[in-house]
């Protein structure tokens, strides 16, 4: 019970600096917090299912997109619908895609996975590319609502909500655990009666609907998007670097990861402006985390170094050998 | 009825090229158990380096294609073993840690050509360039009937390697199951390792011509990902015979599609034809893979 203590009081810390910044800080470091709380809910839902359930989902981006694009095109022209009334639209639309590609792709191995969700996110920037409805590659404009408030609680609002969902439903749930068994050891995941496509499943859609709500709010505040801006894969690159750098599958790591990349980045990009740079960067961060801290800043103030083999493994693996060839 | 010939043997033609690459990128799934996401990126280096090689030192484009070889496969030769330390490492999730690798090399490679060489494309001159080959009613680029040549070439030789040598028996081995080849003596460290070096001097050399067909830019090394990933998942993860087949399968949807629909929605349809295949027969169209 203790570690819920120090959970409550953390959060209400983090939602009384919420609160105060807007009072604290001028308006372009207001559009910074927003742009930090954003990234750092986005790092939270791939942390879903790359970190909690061990799938790498390289198009998180299409999912950002989907939710964007989704309240461009009825916030727009001919059908004018109120903002807030966008949202679910989206998340339906996103929960649908998801489920097109999970549902075959999740039963197989990681690397089908990872394709698929890759593949699926170019696809979409093709798509938008092309097709007239989405403006092509000059995309579409929102009608403008220059209210960095409104922007700044709506997206705190989703990243507080992102992150008590996750705390909720991966770290005090029985959910939770039966994605963490799957993700340790599939076969005996099952043989407990756990029905790990199901689960897989509904982490995805969770990470992905989640990704189209700060998607959606994203496109509402920019007020301008184009394929590039939100389906572009350097999305998908900085989210994967977040929640690397932050630690995979902890709590906490993704959101501090998020937010300190992106206050990084705002550094990069007001003193050399928009670069081609920041994507070498990202990739060398991406390689530099994995050959030397694979278990993120989270890692280093971790209790006990994270075990090298689960528990779930040793018992398998005295019963039945090891499982799939690659752990020796 | 001459440009549906024409088309056909375009496709064929580049789905050779594609073949080869695609050929070694099944290869290092087989033995490392990783996708390699930055298999477009040693196509653009190839493409480069000929690009230079022609602009800089005015030799003919088809001498990059040794030197390609040699440099980007002892630069594959010295990542292998690094990649194989991150695949069999202690860490709790190392197949995603791989991946994530991989990721990462790929967005290194594109941000640092970004940075470098910009956005321009480029092209790389050689001898054939220009000329053209008549067979019967249809005419084709002597360069493309080049490429395939050496495609044959490479293709071929690859699959005597492995089936006709004891070396290339020791790679399937490990692709089938790696425990028992490594009781069998085979030193999986170093085989991955060459593997990943033949697999990137490859590419590479591909990347060569590839760049001579078309052009080459940082921003491509995307369409060549998607390549091998399509190979992958229409052959089935790991099948080597597969990839051949799936290759120019590709390049045959991917010319009737440029020339009858649009250029623009030729990798929409690959696209297409992937979900369709994941949808239906997600190990691959020929049940081979991995």
């Amino acid at each position: 019970m203790k570690s819920h203590w120090a959970d409550l009081i953390i959060l209400v810390v983090v939602v009384v600096v919420l609160a105060l910044l807007p009072v604290l800080v001028n308006n372009y470091w207001l559009r910074i917090a927003t742009g930090a709380l954003m990234w750092a809910g986005l790092a939270c839902s791939w942390n879903m299912l790359g970190g909690y359930a061990g799938y790498i989902n390289f198009g998180q981006s299409a999912f950002f997109g989907l939710g964007a694009y989704t309240t461009a095109l009825l916030m727009g022209d001919p059908i004018n619908l109120p903002f807030f009334a966008t949202i679910p639209a989206g998340i339906a639309v996103t929960a649908i895609c998801a489920i097109i590609i999970g549902a075959p792709t999740l039963r197989l191995r990681g690397a089908y996975f990872a394709i698929a969700t890759w593949a699926f996110a170019e696809a979409l920037t093709q798509f938008a590319n092309v097709m007239d409805f989405t403006g092509g590659i000059g995309g579409l404009n929102l009608p403008p609502f220059l209210n960095e408030r409104f922007f700044y609680f709506t997206m705190s609002g989703a990243a507080v909500l992102t992150y008590l969902v996750t705390w909720a439903l991966f770290e005090h749930s029985r959910f939770g655990l039966k994605v963490k068994a799957l993700r340790d050891h599939e076969p005996a995941a099952e043989a407990m009666g756990i029905n790990t496509s199901l689960v897989k499943l509904q982490t995805f859609v969770l990470s992905a609907v989640t990704a189209a709500v700060f998607g959606a709010i994203f496109a509402y505040w920019v007020t301008f998007i184009n394929p590039k801006s939100v389906f572009g894969g350097d999305i998908t690159d900085q989210m994967v670097v977040m929640v690397l750098l932050g630690g995979l599958g902890s709590l906490r790591g993704p959101a501090i990861g998020g937010i300190g990349l992106f206050v990084v980045s705002r550094l990069i990009w007001m003193r050399w402006g928009d670069t081609a740079f920041y994507i070498a960067i990202l990739g060398a961060a991406i390689v530099l985390v994995v050959l030397f801290l694979p278990n993120g800043i989270a890692g280093l103030f971790a209790r006990r170094p994270a075990k090298s083999v689960t528990v779930l493994d040793k018992a398998a693996g005295k019963l039945a050998g090891t499982g799939e060839g690659g752990r020796n | 009825m001459d440009l549906l010939l024409q088309t056909l043997l375009n496709g064929l033609l580049i789905g050779g090229v594609i073949a080869t690459f695609t050929i070694g990128f099944q290869l290092t799934f087989g033995v490392l158990h990783v996708i390699d996401f930055a298999v477009g990126g040693w196509v653009v280096l190839g493409g480069y380096l000929a690009y230079y090689m022609t602009a800089l030192l005015k030799l003919d484009g088809f001498f990059a294609i040794p030197v390609a070889f040699l440099l980007f496969g002892a630069i594959g030769y010295l990542i292998g073993p690094i990649l194989y330390n991150v695949r069999n490492s202690r860490t709790a999730r190392p197949e995603l840690m791989a991946l994530a690798l991989t990721f990462g090399l790929f967005t290194l490679l594109r941000g640092g050509m970004l940075t470098v060489w910009g956005f321009n494309t480029h092209t790389v001159p050689t001898a054939l360039s220009g000329e053209s080959l008549a067979v019967g009613p249809v005419t084709v680029p002597m360069i493309r009937v080049a490429a395939a040549v050496f495609a044959i070439v490479i293709a071929g030789g690859l699959f005597l390697f492995l089936y006709r040598t004891r070396y290339g028996l020791a790679i399937r081995a490990t692709a089938e199951n790696r425990q028992n080849a490594a009781l069998m003596g085979v030193n999986i460290r170093r085989l991955s390792a060459n593997v990943y070096g033949l697999y990137a001097g490859i590419t590479a050399m591909a990347g060569v011509l590839m760049a001579a067909i078309f052009s080459v830019n940082p921003e491509i090394g995307l369409r060549y990902t998607l390549f091998a990933f399509f190979v992958a998942v229409l052959a089935g993860l790991g099948s080597v015979g597969g990839a051949l087949v799936a290759a120019l399968m590709l390049g045959v949807i991917e010319a009737f599609v440029s020339t009858y629909v649009g250029s623009s929605y030729s990798l929409l349809a690959i696209f297409a034809t992937l979900f369709l295949v994941l949808l239906v027969s997600p190990r691959g169209i020929l049940r081979r893979g991995l």
